[in-house]
C-alpha cells in the first residue's frame, strides 16, 4: 500500500465550464482544508457533478485553476492527481468479484500480489463485507454494492475522495446508516473529501462546511450551522431545512413590516418597498387567534411521530409551525403564528439578499 | 371448493397454457423443425447414395430402401480433391481474414461512435464530395495527370476547409453517421458489383484472395458497427472513467473492462460476419475465375457439369461445407451469454 500521506488541501480558482454556449459552472472558487469533509449542495441540475467531475479529471476545465495540495492539477490526468471517487451508480466491474473490485486500483498499480491481497482483505474488513470477497457484484445487495465501492475507494489511501450522491440508491434506513459509518470513517481516515448531494439531511449531518449552489453558482459557503441560521439569501433560506423556512411578502416602512393581516416591530431595518420575512417553522408556536403575529385557518394536520406539524392557510400560500408530539388541534379552526421577530430573517425580494439590520 | 375438472381451454395454473393451445403449438414447432430438419436429412443420405439410388428413388432410409455406399466420397476427396480442397482452403482463408478485418475495423469504428461525440460540418463534406468529383471529372474528361489532379484537391481541401465550413453552419451528429454507415447495407451488393468488378480488374487484383477479403470486409463492416455500437451503449461510461481513476491506462481499461464486458457481442457478431462470409456466392461469382474460387461457386458449378447434375457429391460438397459453421457456432455459443452486466450500477 502507498505510504499513508498526509491530507491535501484543494484549491479551485474560479473555475469555469462551457458545454458549447452552456455556462455549466459559473466561476467557482473554494478552498478545502486538509482533512475536510466539504459537502456541495443543490438541487438536481445545478452543476454538482460537473464540478466535482472536473475536480476528478473526467471533464475538461474551460478556465480557470484547481491545485490539489501545492499541485497545479488542472490539466493533468485523473489517475495523477492522487483522488478516489464513489459513482452514484458505483460503477463495479460486473465481470470481477468483490475482492477484484476492491483490488483494482492496486492491481493497476503493479502492486504484487500478497500486498494486495493483505490490502482487499483489510479494506473489506473495514466496510464489513468480509465473507463476500468471492462473489460478483450483481450477487450483492444494494447496500453491499454501495460498500464495495467504498472499499475500492479506500484501499488506495489517496489525498483526496470525491463522492457523487453515494448514498441516493439506498432505502431511507440503510442510508441512515451508511451515513454514520461513512462519517466516522472520514474522521478515521482524514482524507480530504468533496462530496456532492442534493439532500440537505446528508449535508447538515456529514458536513464540516457546506458549499449551496444554484444553476451553476455558488450561493453559500459556511458550517451546516452557518447556512442554517444565517442563510445568505432566499435561495439558500427556501433549501434547507425540512420543512422549508416559511416566507410572507411584505414591506418595511417606519419600523414596521406589514403584510396581509400581519405588522411588527423591527428595528435597524431601512424603508424598503418590497421585503420578505423568513421564519423557520421550529421557530414558531400556534397560539389562541389574535393573540400571534398572524391569525389564519388550519389547512391540515400531520402527526409524524417525534412532532407535529401544523400547515396554515394564508393568503395565497401554506405557513407551516412544527410543534410537540402531544399538540393537537383541528383542521379548519382559526388560530395565530406566533414567533419572535427578532428569531426572523428578512431578505431583499427582488434581489433575493438577506437584509441585515444595521447593528 | 369446486372439484370440477379444468376444461381442454383452460390452463391449470398462472403463467401455463391451456392443454389445447399446447398442443397446437407443439403442432405448429413440429411441422416447422421438419421444414428446417428434412433438406438436411436428405442432404446427408443423399451424400451416402450411388447414383442409380438417386436416379431410381426416391429412397428415403438408407439400409432399409436403399445400400449406402461412400462412393461419392471417394469421388470427392479421392478422385478429385484438388479442386474441393483448394475451394476449401480459399474459402476457409477468405472468411477468416475478411472476419477479422471487418471486426476489428468495425468495432473499434462503433466504440468510437458511442463513446465520442462528433460534429461533422456538413457544407466541409460536401466540399469534399464536390472536390472528389471534380478530380474524377478532370482525370476521366479532360486527361489530367491523376497524382496532379489529387495533388491540388488536397490542397483546395485543406486550404478552404475550414473557411468554406464557416459559410453555414449545419452539424451532423453520431446518429447521422451511423445511419450513414447502415444506410449502405440498404443497397444490394449485386449493384454495385459491375464498378467493383472493374475497379479490381484495373488494379489486376482479380481471382486473387485480397480482393475478395476486402470485398466482404466493406461489405459486412456496416453490420459489424451497427451490432458493436449497440453493445458498446450497453456499457456505462461510468465503469471505465472508474477505471481510468483508480489508474488504468487506456489499453488497461480496454483490457480490463471493454473487453471481457463486450465479449458476447463480439462472439455473436464475429459467427453472423463468419457465416455471411462463408456463404457467400454473388460476388465471388464475379470476383473470381479458378484460383479464387470458394465452396458455394464449387457447389453451384456442380449444377451445370457435362454429366448433368451429380447430386451425390454435390452433397457430400455441402455436408463438408456445413461443418466448420457449426463447429464455429458451437466455439461461440457459451461466450454468447446474457446478464453481463448485471451489478454494475445501481441497487
Ligand atoms: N456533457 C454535457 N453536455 C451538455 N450539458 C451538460 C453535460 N453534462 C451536464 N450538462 C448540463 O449541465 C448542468 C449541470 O449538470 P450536473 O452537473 O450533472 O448537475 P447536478 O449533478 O447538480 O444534478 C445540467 O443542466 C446538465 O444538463
Ligand atoms: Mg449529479
Amino acid at each position: 500500500m502507498s505510504s499513508d500521506h498526509a491530507a491535501k488541501t484543494i484549491s479551485i480558482r474560479e473555475m469555469n465550464k462551457y458545454y458549447g454556449n452552456f455556462h455549466a459552472l459559473k466561476g467557482l472558487s473554494l478552498e478545502v482544508e486538509a482533512g475536510e469533509f466539504l459537502v456541495l449542495l443543490g438541487p438536481s441540475g445545478c452543476g454538482k457533478s460537473t464540478a466535482l467531475r472536473m475536480i476528478a479529471g473526467l471533464e475538461s476545465i474551460s478556465s480557470g485553476e484547481l491545485l490539489i495540495g501545492d499541485q497545479d492539477v488542472t490539466e493533468v490526468l485523473p489517475k495523477y492527481r492522487d483522488i478516489a471517487m464513489v459513482f452514484q451508480s458505483y460503477a463495479l466491474y460486473p465481470h470481477k468479484t468483490v475482492a477484484e473490485n476492491i483490488g483494482f486500483p492496486l492491481k493497476m498499480a503493479k502492486v504484487p500480489q500478497a500486498e494486495m491481497d493483505e490490502a482487499v482483505r483489510a479494506a473489506a474488513a473495514q466496510v464489513e463485507l468480509d465473507g463476500l470477497l468471492d462473489r460478483l457484484p450483481g450477487q450483492l445487495s444494494g447496500g453491499q454494492r454501495q460498500r464495495v465501492a467504498l472499499a475500492r475507494a479506500i484501499i488506495r489511501r489517496p489525498a483526496v475522495f470525491l463522492m457523487d450522491e453515494p448514498l441516493s440508491n439506498l432505502d431511507a434506513k440503510l442510508r441512515g446508516n451508511m451515513r454514520a459509518e461513512l462519517k466516522h470513517m472520514q474522521n478515521e481516515l482524514g482524507i480530504t473529501t468533496i462530496y456532492v448531494t442534493h439532500d440537505q439531511i446528508e449535508a447538515m449531518t456529514l458536513a464540516h462546511r457546506v458549499a449551496i449552489m444554484k444553476d451553476g453558482e455558488l450561493q453559500q459557503l459556511g458550517t451546516p450551522k452557518e447556512v442554517y441560521s444565517n442563510p445568505a439569501n432566499l435561495f439558500v433560506a427556501g433549501f434547507m431545512g425540512s420543512p422549508p423556512m416559511n416566507f410572507v411578502e411584505g414591506e418595511i416602512s417606519s419600523g414596521q413590516f406589514r403584510a396581509a393581516g400581519m405588522s411588527l416591530p423591527v428595528t435597524g431595518f431601512a424603508d424598503n418597498a418590497a421585503v420578505t420575512i423568513g421564519f423557520r417553522p421550529e421557530d414558531c408556536q400556534v397560539v389562541e387567534a389574535g393573540t400571534g403575529q398572524v391569525d389564519a385557518s388550519v389547512y391540515t394536520f400531520e402527526m409524524t411521530g417525534d412532532q407535529s406539524l401544523v400547515t396554515f392557510e394564508y393568503e395565497d400560500r401554506h405557513l407551516v409551525v412544527k410543534m410537540p408530539k402531544d399538540f393537537e388541534i383541528a383542521s379548519e379552526s382559526r388560530a395565530a403564528i406566533a414567533f419572535d421577530p427578532a428569531e426572523a430573517n428578512f431578505f431583499d425580494t427582488a434581489s433575493g439578499r438577506r437584509l441585515l439590520p444595521a447593528a | 371448493m369446486s372439484t370440477r375438472r379444468p376444461g381442454l381451454f383452460e390452463p391449470r395454473a398462472i403463467g401455463q397454457m391451456a392443454p389445447a393451445t399446447k398442443i397446437l403449438l407443439y403442432t405448429i414447432l413440429i411441422v416447422w423443425a421438419a421444414f428446417v430438419l428434412f433438406p438436411i436429412y436428405w442432404l446427408l443420405i443423399t451424400s451416402v447414395k450411388t447414383p442409380a439410388a438417386v436416379n431410381q428413388g426416391p429412397f428415403f432410409l438408407p439400409f432399409i430402401d436403399f445400400e449406402p455406399s461412400l462412393h461419392a466420397w471417394k469421388e470427392l476427396f479421392v478422385i478429385d480433391y484438388e479442386d474441393t480442397l483448394r475451394a476449401y482452403m480459399n474459402s476457409i482463408i477468405i472468411s477468416l481474414s475478411a472476419t477479422a478485418l471487418s471486426v476489428l475495423v468495425g468495432s473499434m469504428a462503433a466504440y468510437a461512435l458511442s463513446r465520442v461525440d462528433y460534429a461533422p460540418n456538413l457544407i466541409t463534406i460536401l466540399y469534399f464530395v464536390a472536390l472528389l468529383a471534380g478530380v474524377g471529372v478532370a482525370v476521366g474528361i479532360y486527361d489530367v495527370d491523376w497524382m496532379l489532379a489529387t495533388a491540388v484537391a488536397v490542397a483546395l481541401f485543406f486550404l478552404l476547409a475550414r473557411a468554406v465550413g464557416r459559410i453555414y453552419e449545419v452539424r451532423l451528429g453520431n446518429g447521422d453517421i451511423l445511419f450513414w454507415i447502415i444506410s449502405q447495407r440498404i443497397l444490394a451488393p449485386i449493384v454495385v458489383v459491375v464498378p467493383i468488378y472493374m475497379m479490381f480488374q484495373s488494379v489486376r487484383l482479380l481471382d486473387t484472395h485480397l480482393a475478395i477479403i476486402l470485398t466482404y470486409a466493406v461489405v459486412n463492416l456496416p453490420i459489424v458497427v451497427w451490432l458493436m455500437y449497440d453493445f458498446f451503449n450497453s456499457i456505462p461510461r461510468d465503469l471505465e472513467e472508474s477505471a481510468q481513476i483508480d489508474g488504468a491506462t487506456m489499453i488497461g481499461t480496454f483490457r480490463e473492462i471493454i473487453l471481457p464486458l463486450s465479449r458476447a457481442g463480439l462472439a455473436a457478431t464475429t459467427l453472423l460476419v463468419m457465416i455471411l462470409s462463408w456463404n457467400e456466392y454473388l460476388l465471388a461469382l464475379f470476383l473470381s475465375t479458378t484460383k479464387a474460387q470458394t465452396m458455394p461457386i464449387l457447389v453451384a458449378a456442380m449444377n451445370a457439369g457435362e454429366r448433368g447434375v451429380l447430386w451425390w457429391t454435390m452433397s457430400v460438397t455441402i455436408v463438408v461445407m456445413i461443418i466448420p459453421v457449426v463447429v464455429l457456432a458451437v466455439i461461440l455459443q457459451k461466450y454468447i451469454t446474457k446478464g453481463l452486466l448485471v451489478g454494475a450500477v445501481k441497487g
